[in-house]
């Protein structure tokens, strides 16, 4: 009796779920139609155009703004920069998160919860303000610098902010609760069984964290790897307000482009640029996620 | 329960297998507290070389506890681990050599079979060619051989606990410590696995504890039996000795099933319970109250006829069938006698006498089968 219950109601439930998903998913698909397919179209097809001094588009097709870029020597420095930035970012907020996510995996759950708040809450602060925290912090009368001359370490204060190290700071700080976050999304397989059984076989504790703990780590390793990455890479504001118009990236030059220079066309193909540049990274991520599997 | 004391046999067994033997692993009075709750409580057990130990006992009774500690997986608040007569009770697990063995295998899910297994082997420097070698031996001994190349996902939970098993093993340890290792299989499997175990410990005679919740594993693989209760342990004997002569109403009552039933001793040889007088062997006691324990395959039900007709069984009084549960290899009766109700076991014949509810019947059973347990329980 019940189970004919049950097949009827899963009978039911099967027939009905390809159209609820579908209704389910129609509000998604078309805002992510309007708001991101569709401009991101458009920005594809503007980066092929010209354009006249003032900004205006002359409505003929080429492939001039790729190939100026592609041949400057800045451009490319800019290319390479962010790279560099990208990857030294993404390193240290990986070494920065990594031990708090491996603590937030171990402690007990009523702990857990209170902690992983506190870990995420950063993410409530616009990163905007956090920046101008940073800049408060790490400037030339700032509290770092203040408490090191004061102590007498220092006699001139060190330059924080303004260059890349700001700018590096600030990110990492900026990155972390989403590194944090991602590494305990991936931290599934980790079961500090396994730990005792690589004990009792012989391991001491660096060996059982090298043979043991960090390859099971590694699926929360490259995804968050991967979104501090792209996060970087497209980060705007920090390397803006902290770099102090010393620091030279494939976003800032985007804005430089399309907001100050008025040549859109160039603004569209760096920004292509930077998609492919996405793109690499996911192709790369997956492939090293598929070793996992 | 109240444990109850049975006089002549102490809680930690006076007939303990191998007395003669020196103990190779040795327990001396170890503790552990968990704030101001005792899990273990001042635990002494001694077992010789080679032999397999079951460390029996109902849920919470710190049987986990117990194994964590000798593997060092669990600091000790007390008491002394010695293995061959050194104490490793304040050494790390990695230095202690004792293979474990978990309940839900804890096989490293990156490596393949071959790496899980040489893991030990690596972490003890021993050289590549080696290694390859031993793997191999290693998983034709768990009748593996040739699955060194796959991932543990890719095996059932059977193959599974025979490569952690191989993996234990491999790196000959001292001693193997087993947590429940058949729970999570299915009871077939669970008996084939308990005879290839017992085979692989006794030809390697690997000194071996194995904690299980399951009586029939304990009392079936193993060279002695540790009963364990509220942190302590209750009795430790040879499977026979916890069977047919258990220390305590507690042992009595969980190692198998049993008829606890309050009543009074009258004489060495004589108890009452209900209206009957029975003979049985008090180990002494003159007088006081009792709980005497009959195992219900060791009353025989008959026909009902008259008591005093010649029969082997001296004791035996008369009942009424009130329930009968059919098992498939037994059938249980529950028989009401007037004043208590006896649980009998008897074996299913093809063409057996089957009694039905509501029938009289006379159930008798010999002297020694009578478990009495001076002080009584309740
Ligand atoms: N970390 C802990 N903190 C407090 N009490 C604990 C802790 N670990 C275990 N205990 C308690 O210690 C007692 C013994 O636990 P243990 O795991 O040894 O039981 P067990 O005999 O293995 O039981 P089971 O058959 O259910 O596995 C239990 O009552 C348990 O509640
Ligand atoms: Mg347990």
């Amino acid at each position: 009796m019940n189970q004919t219950v049950d097949a009827l109601s899963q009978r039911a439930g099967q027939r009905r779920f390809p159209l609820i998903a579908l209704v389910l998913l129609v509000p998604m698909a078309i805002i992510n139609l309007v708001a991101f397919v569709l401009p991101v179209l458009r920005l594809g097809q503007i980066s092929f155009m010209e354009s006249r001094s003032g900004g205006v588009l002359t409505g003929n097709y080429s492939t001039e703004s790729y190939i100026g870029f592609l041949t400057d020597r800045f451009s490319l420095d800019l290319i390479g920069n962010s790279l560099f930035l990208s990857l030294s970012v993404t390193f240290i907020t990986l070494c920065c998160a990594y031990p708090i996510a491996l603590f937030l995996h171990r402690v007990s759950p009523r702990w857990r919860n209170v902690l992983f708040v506190v870990t995420v809450s950063p993410l409530l602060v616009s990163s905007v303000v956090r920046t101008y925290g940073w800049m408060v912090i790490l400037g030339e009368q700032g509290f770092v610098n203040g408490l090191l001359m004061s102590s007498g370490l220092i006699s001139s204060p060190l330059r924080l902010v303004n260059n890349w190290m700001g700018v590096t700071i600030g990110l990492v700080e900026v990155l972390i609760p989403y590194m944090a976050l991602s590494l305990i999304a991936g931290f599934g397989r980790l079961d500090v069984n396994l730990e005792e059984a690589a004990a009792s076989l012989g391991a001491n504790a660096w060996t059982r964290f090298r043979r043991v703990v960090f390859p099971l780590t590694l699926p929360g390793v490259a995804l968050g790897c991967l979104l501090c990455f792209v996060l970087s890479i497209s980060s705007f504001i920090t390397p803006k307000l902290l770099g102090g118009g010393r620091v030279f990236l494939l976003a800032t030059e985007i804005y430089d482009q399309a907001v100050i220079q008025l040549e859109w066309p160039k603004a569209a193909a760096t920004s292509v640029i930077v998609l492919v540049i996405f793109g690499l990274a996911l192709a790369f991520y997956s492939r090293v996620v598929r070793r996992f599997e | 329960m109240q444990m109850v004391e049975r006089r002549g046999a102490s809680a930690n067994g006076d007939a303990r297998p191998g007395d003669s033997e020196p103990a190779f692993l040795k327990l001396e009075g170890i503790t552990k507290q968990y704030g101001t709750y005792t899990a273990v409580d001042n635990l002494h057990l001694d077992l010789p070389r080679g032999k397999l130990l079951g460390l029996l006992g109902p849920s919470g009774c710190g049987k986990t506890t117990t194994l964590r500690m000798i593997a060092g997986l669990l600091s000790v608040s007390g008491g002394q681990i010695k293995v061959g007569g050194d104490d490793i009770a304040q050494k790390p697990p990695h230095k202690r050599d004792i293979g474990l063995v978990f309940q839900n295998y804890a096989l490293f899910p990156h490596m393949t079979v071959a790496e899980n297994v040489a893991f030990g082997l690596e972490m003890r420097g021993v050289a590549k060619s080696e290694i390859a070698t031993r793997v191999e031996e290693a998983l034709e001994m768990v009748r593996l051989p040739g699955y060194g190349t796959r991932k543990p996902k890719e095996m059932s939970g059977g193959q599974q606990q025979r490569v952690s098993l191989a993996r234990a093993l491999v790196i000959r340890p001292r001693i193997l410590l087993l947590d429940e290792p058949l729970s999570n299989l299915d009871a077939k499997l669970r008996d084939e696995m308990r005879v290839e175990i017992r085979e692989i410990q006794q030809r390697l005679s690997i000194t071996t504890v194995f904690v299980t919740h399951d009586q029939v594993e304990a009392l079936t693989m193993c060279d002695c039996v540790g009963v364990m209760s509220g942190g302590k342990l209750a009795q430790l004997g040879s499977p026979e000795d916890i069977y047919e002569r258990p220390a305590n109403l507690f042992v009595a009552d969980f190692v198998g099933r049993a008829n606890a039933l309050e009543g009074k001793i009258e004489d060495v040889d004589t108890v009452r319970f209900g209206d009957g007088v029975y003979k049985c062997d008090t180990h002494g006691a003159r007088n006081g109250k009792a709980t005497i324990v009959i195992r219900p395959h060791r009353v025989h039900v008959t026909p009902n006829r008259d008591r005093t007709l010649v029969s082997v069984m001296t004791n035996s009084v008369h009942g009424r069938v009130l329930r009968v549960t059919y098992i498939g290899d037994v059938v249980q009766y529950d028989i009401d006698t007037g004043t208590h109700v006896l649980k009998a076991e008897v074996h299913t014949a093809s063409g057996g006498h089957a009694f039905a509810a509501g029938e009289k019947v006379l159930c008798e059973w010999k002297p020694q089968d009578m478990l009495v347990f001076a002080g009584g329980g309740q």
